[in-house]
């Protein structure tokens, strides 16, 4: 029998980022008991990095004019390539306003409107009015028809992250940071906590909820080339996907964001494009205007990203020995702009590059950036497959995003889903009774601790986890990356397969003691194997290209067989997801074109570059 | 520059295990062309020792958790890189912080500690009123309030503090300058005197001697100084002209 | 909350504890520098020198000044001190950390601690002989110059540092200017008063012999 330390609590949280902690401030706001469980302390989440800013039609500012849900709604959708759940998406196109005023009492510093003539960097001069004079304003973000993206300078991810925090504090939430929940306590129909590792000791912890929220973020670094923290495992998609009754849903939608700087791929954000920021080639030529001669450098992500590798394809690319990339060139916004309104950035340039982006240009390459898909969840929050299971934010598959996400929609995503979950969540909490097996819970934990015994002790194999890692990693860029076809991605199924049996044995090559991070490593990386074969299999097997998911032997959207969205499913023993797929919900916006990109309109191919 | 050899000198101790007293540990590696301490440090656990215990999250300066001692001074560990450094490279975890292992430290809970005791949230008696036009802010304001929010609690400003190094309830000037982004908020509705509690003694802004490390070793380059004094200046003004109402006696 | 802290809720002592740091210390350097002006007169002739010391006798400036002094000096050293740790452990903390941080700003308040000490000591010594040499004339400086050209050296030297420093600090705490032109401006004014000390003090050991 062996010894555990067990809490109990009503709503548990498995991530404190932006999602996590606004779920938590919902349900805790109704009277009920949280925990909120974190890899890092919650400042420290991944959701601090998003730096841009985050999409609400306030319509505040002179290019915001006569904004509202319909048009956000209508991007939203557009941006998807109708891969969203547009029931979802009006849902969250109209309770966005409210979640960032709602911010802007409890402590975040928009940037507000100032009244008088500007002229953009473009050569248009717009007039700010005076009685918007002191309203939160907007900036320009790819993909969008206004602009809608409100924002705190360069760090909005931050503030509201530190916000979103302090009322946390605030309330007295109970935040166990360095924990990780390693599973899910389940029946197959009621999920009832998690067990967890403390990344401080090691010992293992079990946590009763009579609901557990999952939002985790999403799983980057599943990817060599990722913007994301290193943290962005997707450790809470695989744990609830190890149930083998939870779905994640469009697991092969990727994001990739059009400018990672080389060679450490931290995310330069759209701020740089969207305050007039060109993309040259080698040649120092600014090619976008030629492949999307309306939208030119903000066209929305997958577009540009794409646009991107077909003309480095062509052979205009800069080499390096980090492989071609493309130069973002700032430097005629100025000295004091890019200095202050893109003062982040030019910090990452400067320490991480050694590059002033006042005098020099910028290398950057298309790098995974975000992930559409997650846990499928229905429009309140609720994980498929079980009761009492929700999950929110990018490691949730709400459906907000469909085959691509708008820039600044995550983060909106992150408060404005919180606010609504949170509020489902803390309905069926009131609602629920706590009750568990405890034959159930135990032989959870046991579960876990045989998996650790058998890693320390090598009793499986002697597998590097390392090795194993880098060699998923690299498959997915290699054969799972922008442009995808059939060849490449049975390639890397078959690897992953391999890999993924591999996983399975495992052995440390440290002693395992304390809070030791190559265990931590090893416990995970079986599920992120799943992951990536939930990405690459669902991208194998659907035939068409859509958003981000771009096949080079299938150019086109096909939405006579494809307009549904993938449910990938693990059951126990498997070494591949089983698919299944359901309908995509088309309420107001029916199939259309973008009026951007290529796979819905008729312009250059993905085949030809 | 290329082609150098690089020493590290790594602090190991693991507080589980005290019956193991710390030492430091010598690690060698090729280093590469723009390599950082994120990445050496990395390698050195994948190829080296997979039981080095460190903290990374954003690697991008932003989420301030990999705060180490690195040859002598607090710095951000992903944005330093090797070729800015000699050949032997000393890391030691931030003191004043709890010790995890090795170079990681409990910063988390030291700042949400500072948070509850200066009470680091808005106090404000206004409910939100989900029809109503937000309440309007002048632009100037929100920019100096993101000046002061910028920090990002990475704790190199308390390890640099003599102060803190031996007074353990000094907020250092993280905690100044948390106080300093609520007192330029006029969303936040406390009193002078209330700030006055929360700050006004040597735990808060009298206890700064002066001696700047914070400032010279901030990584996001906040105008500590600048806040400090601006707090304690302020302090100073409200204490000279408030007084307590008579207090009770215990006995 | 707790009790203690409850009821002593609003307690401005370390303000006040700083503020009279600040004074005592503005009051001191102001003192020490002009005291340097006014030994300095030797520069110009010995009957400026006496001429002045007179006048500061006739008028009793000295009898109201020196004990004034004292009680200032006194006072700055018990509140100034108290940012100095106690425990020897501390002392042993601050001393590794000061050696980790390789840090100016850091070491120059450690040598100030070190210095405000030493001159506790130096200091009490020279009013000592001051006063029971008295009254202060170009040939009793000459004579204690002379003779303890060594002393007065290092608590010319520990004094300025202090002094100089100190004044840097407070302008730094309180940021009314910033700190880069600030700590140039003092490092200048106490160079000058160094070498006009040492002057004087080469000039009174040459009358030394002489007189």
């Amino acid at each position: 029998m062996s010894t555990y330390k067990t809490l109990i609590t009503d709503v548990l949280v498995v991530g404190a980022g932006l999602a996590g902690e606004r779920v938590a401030v919902e349900a805790a706001s109704h009277g009920l008991d949280v925990i909120i469980l974190s890899l890092v302390p919650p400042r420290r989440s991944h959701s601090t990095a998003a730096q841009g800013g985050m999409q609400a039609s306030l319509g505040n500012c002179a290019m915001g004019e006569g904004d509202n849900p319909d048009v956000h709604f209508a991007d939203t959708v557009k941006g998807s390539d109708w891969g969203c759940d547009q029931d979802v998406a009006r849902l969250f196109v109209e309770t966005a306003p409210l979640a960032v005023r709602e911010m802007a009492i409890w402590g975040v510093p928009w940037n507000r409107v100032v009244a008088g003539k500007r002229t953009l960097p473009d050569g248009r001069v717009i007039e700010e009015k005076k009685e918007k004079e002191g309203l939160i304003t907007a900036r320009d973000f790819g993909g969008t028809a206004k602009w809608r993206t409100c924002y705190t300078a360069d760090g909005t991810g931050h503030t509201l992250q530190y916000t979103m925090d302090s009322m946390v504090i605030k309330m007295g939430i109970t935040v166990h940071d360095r924990t990780e929940a390693i599973s899910l306590i389940h029946d197959g129909e009621q999920c009832t906590g998690v067990v967890a590792r403390c990344l401080r000791t090691g010992d293992l912890r079990v946590y009763i909820a009579k609901s557990t929220v999952i939002c985790t973020g999403g799983y980057g670094r599943l990817y060599s080339a990722s913007t994301n923290a290193v943290i962005n495992e997707g450790s809470g998609m695989f744990i609830a996907l190890n149930t083998g009754v939870v779905p994640l849903g469009n697991m092969e939608a990727v994001q990739f964001h059009p400018t990672g700087m080389v060679p450490v791929w931290i995310l330069i954000t759209e701020g740089a494009r969207g305050d007039g920021g060109y993309l040259l080639d080698k040649n120092l030529y600014r090619f976008m205007p030629d492949y999307e001669p309306k939208k030119k450098e903000l066209a929305s992500r997958d577009v540009v990203s794409r646009r991107m590798i077909q003309h480095m394809r062509k052979g205009y690319g800069v080499d390096s020995p980090y492989g071609p990339h493309l130069w973002l060139d700032i430097r005629h916004l100025g000295a004091k702009h890019i200095n202050t309104n893109l003062r982040e950035i030019a910090n990452i340039a400067r320490n991480f590059a050694g590059i002033d982006p006042v005098k020099d240009l910028i290398p950057v390459r298309p790098t995974q950036h975000y992930s559409m898909g997650g846990v499928r969840t229905n429009i309140d929050g609720a994980a498929y497959g079980l009761k009492g299971l929700f999950a929110a934010g990018e490691a949730a598959c709400w459906d907000l995003h469909g085959f691509n996400r708008l820039g600044g929609n995550s983060l909106a995503e992150t408060i404005t889903a919180g606010r609504i979950i949170g509020k489902k969540v803390a309905e069926y909490t009131l609602g629920a009774t706590l009750s568990y097996n405890y034959e159930l819970v135990d032989k959870a934990v046991k579960e876990q601790e045989n998996r650790i015994k058998a890693l320390v002790n090598g009793w499986n194999g002697k597998e590097n986890v390392y090795e194993l890692r880098k060699l998923m990693e690299q498959n997915l860029m290699d054969y799972v990356g922008i442009f995808r076809n059939g060849k490449d991605l049975q390639k890397a199924v078959d690897n992953l397969r391999e890999l993924y049996h591999r996983s399975l044995k495992i052995g440390l090559r440290s002693n395992g003691e304390g809070a030791n991070p190559e265990l931590a490593q090893a416990l995970r990386l079986p599920g992120m194997i799943k992951l990536a074969l939930c990405i690459s299999y669902g991208a194998l097997m659907r035939t068409e290209s859509r958003g981000s998911h771009a096949r080079e032997d299938y150019p086109k959207r096909d939405d006579a067989n494809w307009l549904k969205r993938t449910l990938a499913y693990w059951p126990e023993g498997a070494d591949l997801p089983e698919l299944k797929y359901e309908p995509v919900k088309i309420t107001e916006l029916p199939p259309g074109d973008r009026g951007y990109g290529e796979s819905s309109a008729e312009s250059q191919g993905g085949k030809n570059g | 520059m290329a082609d150098r050899e690089l020493t590290f000198e790594i602090f190991r101790y693991n507080p589980q295990k005290p019956e193991v007293k710390p030492y430091l540990q010598t690690y060698k590696l090729k280093e590469t062309t723009g390599m950082t301490i994120f990445v050496a440090l990395n390698q050195i656990r994948e190829e080296q020792d997979p039981s080095l215990m460190f903290d990374f999250v954003c690697r991008a300066a932003i989420c301030g958790s990999c705060a180490m001692v690195i040859n002598g001074r607090p710095r951000l560990a992903c944005k330093t890189l090797t070729k800015t450094l000699p050949a032997r490279i000393k890391l030691f975890p931030l003191p004043v912080f709890k010790l995890i292992g090795d170079l990681s430290v409990d910063t988390g809970t030291w700042f949400r500690h500072m948070s509850l005791k200066t009470e680091a949230w808005v106090h404000t008696s206004k409910t939100f009123d989900p029809k109503a036009q937000e309440e309007r802010m002048d632009n100037e304001t929100a920019l100096k309030i993101y000046e002061a929010e910028r920090c990002i609690e990475c704790g190199c400003c308390i390890a640099g503090c003599a102060t803190a190094n031996i007074r353990d309830e000094f907020l250092g000037a993280a905690g100044i300058n948390r106080v300093a982004r609520f007192m330029l908020d006029p969303r936040d509705e406390r009193t002078p005197a209330e700030y006055f509690e929360v700050v006004g003694s040597e735990e808060g802004a009298f206890g700064c001697m002066g001696l700047m490390a914070c400032d010279d070793n901030c990584p996001m380059e906040l105008p500590l100084q600048m806040q400090l004094a601006f707090v304690r200046r302020k302090m100073a003004s409200i204490g000279i002209g408030y007084k307590p109402g008579k207090g009770i006696k215990l006995a | 909350m707790l009790l203690q802290r409850t009821l002593s809720k609003s307690n401005k002592t370390d303000l006040y504890l700083d503020l009279v740091e600040l004074a005592s210390g503005l009051l001191l350097v102001g003192f020490l520098w002009t005291h340097m002006l006014f030994v300095a007169t030797i520069l110009i002739s010995q009957e400026t020198f006496n001429g002045l010391s007179e006048f500061l006798d006739k008028y009793y400036l000295s009898y109201i000044g020196i004990p004034f002094i004292i009680v200032v000096a006194l006072f700055h050293f018990v509140i100034a001190g108290r940012r100095i740790p106690t425990r020897i452990q501390e002392q042993r903390i601050v001393w590794r950390h000061a050696k980790m941080l390789r840090h100016t700003d850091t070491w120059t308040w450690v040598f100030q601690a070190i210095t405000g000490m030493a001159i506790l000591v130096l200091a009490s010594i020279h009013v000592w002989m001051v006063v029971t040499g008295w009254p202060i004339r170009d040939f009793t400086s000459a004579q204690r110059m002379e003779s303890f050209w060594w002393f007065y050296l290092i608590l010319l030297i520990v004094g300025e540092y202090h002094a100089g420093f100190g004044l840097y600090r407070q302008f730094v705490k309180w940021g009314w200017f910033p700190r880069k032109p600030i700590g140039y401006i003092t490092k200048v004014i106490t160079a000058i008063i160094l070498v006009l000390g040492l002057a004087a003090m080469f000039v009174f050991v040459q009358l030394g012999g002489a007189l």
